[in-house]
């Protein structure tokens, strides 16, 4: 790393020719783009081909300022980037709500727009033949004017920059948005603004862009409208892509390879676009993971075989003694179940809620209580009713009617996150691990209701985030030790069972000591001893002062966990009480077996 | 201005027509794999150029000219699949889409290369001489674009509802894994649909570039209206395809008569832009729902 620095630092003394230097120049600035839009596509998985217009918008809103103003070229800067991120609000927070195909189309099209614009509105920007004249940026009497100069200037600020996105990357922050990529409603659920976070890293993307503009404008002091068209911002994408998508280091090892890539390509001429083609595709085709990933994974693999899964946390072996859970298969015989759970202040009351989808009533007029502290099992035959009820309640779906409190207050009008950081948190029915990171990091996205440091402050790191950032490390390891998954801490998410990731999706919801927990068919596809494992955790979450709602098939682990439970048929209450009550139930009996009884 | 309201859309409607063809090819492409295939662009551009050279080059009639051109585009097509996209190692969206990005680039290098940078033209169908219809005036060739628009989208609807394979595609389509294991060659589908794409793109291209002039990048600025025009219809939803490029096509027409032809563009996708906003999926798409 030093060596790389100190080589990067020397760059200029040891060539003389101004090509190169121009060259290193120009990777240095696209390279800040890039650094931002790794974070945007690679961490939070927006894909935007309309960053050449930001770009584009630094440098122009610089060039209009310092020469038809004359604005100080630091404060045109500042303003500069000041704009440019109004703009990307205005146009991030429509935008972003669009996925795949739709968000790559409008940013696109707002990239078309801008460039039209700018060649259009020749009275302010030049229109076509460009801007020229811009100033040089000044510090006193040093004078940025000179390839050699504006090369300190420009790889400085990337060197700022690739620090604090690298801070970001691995922070609170940087965990969230990688969640919000591998699934945007499970992200929600878990209590990430996903909208919010979507739109902030949009933003500090633009103005990234605007200050590269800037630097850019200042730098060749002449702009053209050429120069941020919608090929530039597929071309930024690209560099994204071909060093690696998901690293910071791999955007700026593509950012060097495309740049410099049609200076080599120079000597070939005629055939020059074919060329830069064909490398393209070959690289895509058979090194899809990035350049450098590619490469430094092979060379981690040789250096230690059969470990490849980085520096992580060192598992703890000897589990602690106050541990609940254990592996014996256990017996609940009813009677010592508290029956004055039942007569406790619920912590969360359903009142008459409807839900339709289309023309169809999922869920019509269901009143329920959870009891503070107890274990309530939602149950019913197929297409009953519960997962709607359960999405209701977390916020996915809004009720059409009726109301929910939850600690005495509405949460019907809701969202995910803000339901989950008021400490309702759920698992899935169908699983939803971020499989993008480690087991570890995946229970460390649950403490986010929990904890506080936001965009800046992930940055910045101030000793109260790296205090932060220990406890929620500490707390996820606990909650790995609670669920007998510590060994696995440190692999990737998606290698674990099928089994493994739903004990991993209770980690997640439970490390942040939630007052109310959904969990929807925790035990669906186990068999019978990973049943009664998750039982008794469910047991070991009530004993913690956890309240449990539980959607669950498996009559058994129902009946013997229960404190009360609800019986929906048909998208109604059909029963409400105590296990054995429902079991003796008429229309419970006849909803289960058919009226044969 | 407003006397001119019929000539406007039928300029609308004779680009519109071109947009919704090549917005056919994106679609079929994406119904097949999931992706946004740029090369469709080149497609269109390709048709012109083989058109170019069959026609005036090696002086064939029209008709065979027009066949022989699509066919190439067709086998052009084909090979796009088997070269660039069956060998790629991911099957990461985002990765499929930029290889036919980067073998876009490397297409049109080629045509650069084969065809010169310099702007050519290609005769009419069937003359030049006007028509005024409803107080319009057409061209013969605009109704021309106007019948093989009709008729491609025609055998398209009958391709996909009524024959065998049509059917197999839109089973691919729906559930790439469950129609593999109904003993659909999802390989062969893809490829096919690679195929149709480049035959809609050649034809595309052919009809339109009369009116136009040609170049080795003429489908780009197309394609990619081709392309929004499919978004604006419902990305994957063949009739949203249909009903997006006319729209997209009058719209443009539209600004550009009434308001200003500088902004025609920015008129164009503005418009798209907020009725993406309004309508997430396009004027006829349903979203996918996450199952949780």
């Amino acid at each position: 790393m030093v060596g790389l620095a100190t080589s990067i630092a020397l760059f200029p003394l040891l060539v003389s020719n101004p090509y190169y230097l121009n060259v290193a120049n120009i990777i240095g600035l696209n390279a800040i783009i890039v650094v931002g839009l790794t974070l945007l596509i690679g961490y939070a998985g927006q894909v935007s081909l309309g960053h050449a217009a930001f770009y584009g918008l630094g440098a122009y809103i610089s060039a209009v300022l310092t020469v038809s103003h004359g604005f100080n070229p630091w404060l045109a800067l500042i303003l500069a980037a000041l704009i440019t991120s109004l703009i990307a609000v205005i146009i991030g927070i429509p935008t972003l709500k669009l996925q795949g195909h739709y968000l790559v189309m409008a940013t696109l099209g707002f990239n078309l727009i801008a460039n039209i614009i700018i060649v259009q509105w020749d009275s302010v920007t030049g229109g076509p033949s460009g801007f020229p004249g811009i100033p040089p940026l000044k510090i006193g009497s040093l004078s940025f004017d000179s390839d050699g100069k504006m090369y300190f200037l420009i790889w400085s600020v990337l060197f700022v920059v690739v620090l604090l996105a690298l801070n970001l990357a691995n922070s609170r922050v940087g965990r969230g948005l990688k969640a919000l990529h591998a699934g945007e409603s499970a992200a929600n659920c878990v209590g990430i603004p996903t909208s919010a976070y979507k739109v902030k890293m949009f933003v500090f993307s633009a103005v990234l862009a605007s200050l590269a503009g800037s630097l850019y404008a200042h730098y060749l002091s002449f702009v053209s409208p050429k120069t941020f068209d919608i090929f530039f911002s597929v071309e930024l994408v690209t560099m994204v892509i071909v060093g690696g998508m998901g690293s910071i280091w791999g955007g700026l090892f593509g950012t060097g390879f495309l740049t410099s890539l049609p200076n080599i390509l120079h000597y070939v001429d005629e055939y020059k676009d074919i060329f830069y083609g064909l490398i393209l595709v070959l690289i895509l085709i058979f090194v899809p993971e990035g350049l450098l990933v590619s490469a430094s994974s092979r060379l981690r693999s040789k250096r230690n075989p059969g470990e490849n899964h980085g520096r992580g946390y060192d598992a703890p072996t000897q589990r602690p003694e106050n541990c609940l859970s254990c592996n014996c298969v256990p017996h609940y015989p009813f009677e010592c179940l508290d029956l004055d759970i039942m007569l406790r202040e619920p912590i969360l009351r359903v009142h008459n809620v409807s839900r339709g989808f289309g023309g169809v009533l999922a869920v019509s007029e269901v009143s329920f209580d959870i009891p503070e502290g107890s274990i309530t099992a939602l149950i019913g035959p197929n297409g009953a009713g519960k997962t709607t009820i359960i999405n209701v309640i977390s916020g996915v779906n809004r009720s059409h009617h009726g109301h929910i409190l939850f600690a005495k207050r509405r949460i019907d009008c809701l969202r995910p996150y803000e339901i989950a950081r008021m400490g309702l948190t759920r698992t899935f029915q169908n699983v939803q691990v971020f499989d993008n990171m480690t087991v570890l990091e995946n229970v460390m996205v649950g403490m986010h209701p929990k904890t506080n440091s936001e965009f800046l402050i992930s940055m910045m790191r101030p000793p109260s985030f790296t205090k932060e950032e220990k406890e929620i490390r500490d707390r996820s390891m606990e909650s790995l030790i609670f669920l007998n998954l510590e060994q696995s801490a440190n692999s990737p998410a998606r290698e674990l069972s099928f089994g493994d990731q739903k004990r991993l999706e209770i980690a997640r919801a439970i490390v942040s000591d939630p007052r109310l927990v959904l969990l929807d068919e925790p035990v669906a596809g186990l068999n019978m001893t990973e049943s009664f494992e998750i039982a008794d955790l469910i047991l070991a979450m009530r004993s913690r002062g956890m309240s449990v709602l539980l959607v669950e098939h498996d009559i058994n682990v129902v009946m013997r966990i229960s404190d009360k439970v609800v019986v929906l048929n048909y998208g109604t209450k059909i029963a409400d009480g105590t296990p054995q009550e429902v079991q003796n139930d008429r229309d419970v009996l006849n909803a289960y077996l058919g009226g044969v009884l | 201005m407003v006397d001119h309201l019929p000539q406007f859309i039928i300029a609308g409607l004779t680009t519109g027509s071109i947009y919704a063809l090549i917005a056919l090819g994106f679609c079929i492409i994406h119904n097949s794999t999931g992706i946004v295939n740029f090369t469709q662009v080149d497609f269109v551009s390709l048709g012109g150029l083989m058109m170019y050279t069959l026609l005036l080059g090696l002086g064939l009639p029209l008709i065979l000219a027009f066949i022989l051109a699509v066919m190439a585009v067709t086998a052009t097509g084909a090979l796009v699949e088997r070269l660039a996209i069956r060998p790629a190692r991911s099957r990461a969206v985002i990765i499929l889409i930029f290889i036919t990005i980067g073998t876009s680039i490397l297409m049109r290098g080629v045509f650069k290369v084969l065809w010169g940078k310099n702007q050519m033209g290609l005769p009419h169908f069937s003359g030049e001489d006007p028509i005024t219809l409803l107080g319009a005036t057409l061209l013969p060739q605009n109704l021309w674009i106007f019948l093989i628009t009709f008729l491609a989208v025609g055998s398209l609807q009958f391709f996909f509802g009524r024959t065998r394979m049509g059917k197999a595609m839109r089973a691919v389509s729906f559930n790439r894994r469950a129609a593999a294991l109904m003993g659909i060659n999802v390989n062969l589908i893809v490829l096919l649909s690679f195929a149709l794409s480049g035959a809609l793109g050649a034809v595309a291209g052919i009809i339109i570039v009369p009116i136009t002039t040609l170049s080795y990048e003429i489908g780009v600025m197309l394609g990619l209206k081709g392309f929004a025009a499919a978004v604006l219809g419902g990305y994957g939803n063949s009739l949203g395809a249909v009903l997006g490029g006319l729209t997209l096509g009058v719209l443009e027409s539209l600004g550009a008569g009434l308001i200003s032809s500088a902004y025609k563009d920015v008129i164009a996708f503005g418009i798209l832009l907020l009725v993406l906003f309004v309508k997430p999926n396009g004027l006829l798409g349903y979203g996918d729902s996450e199952r949780l």
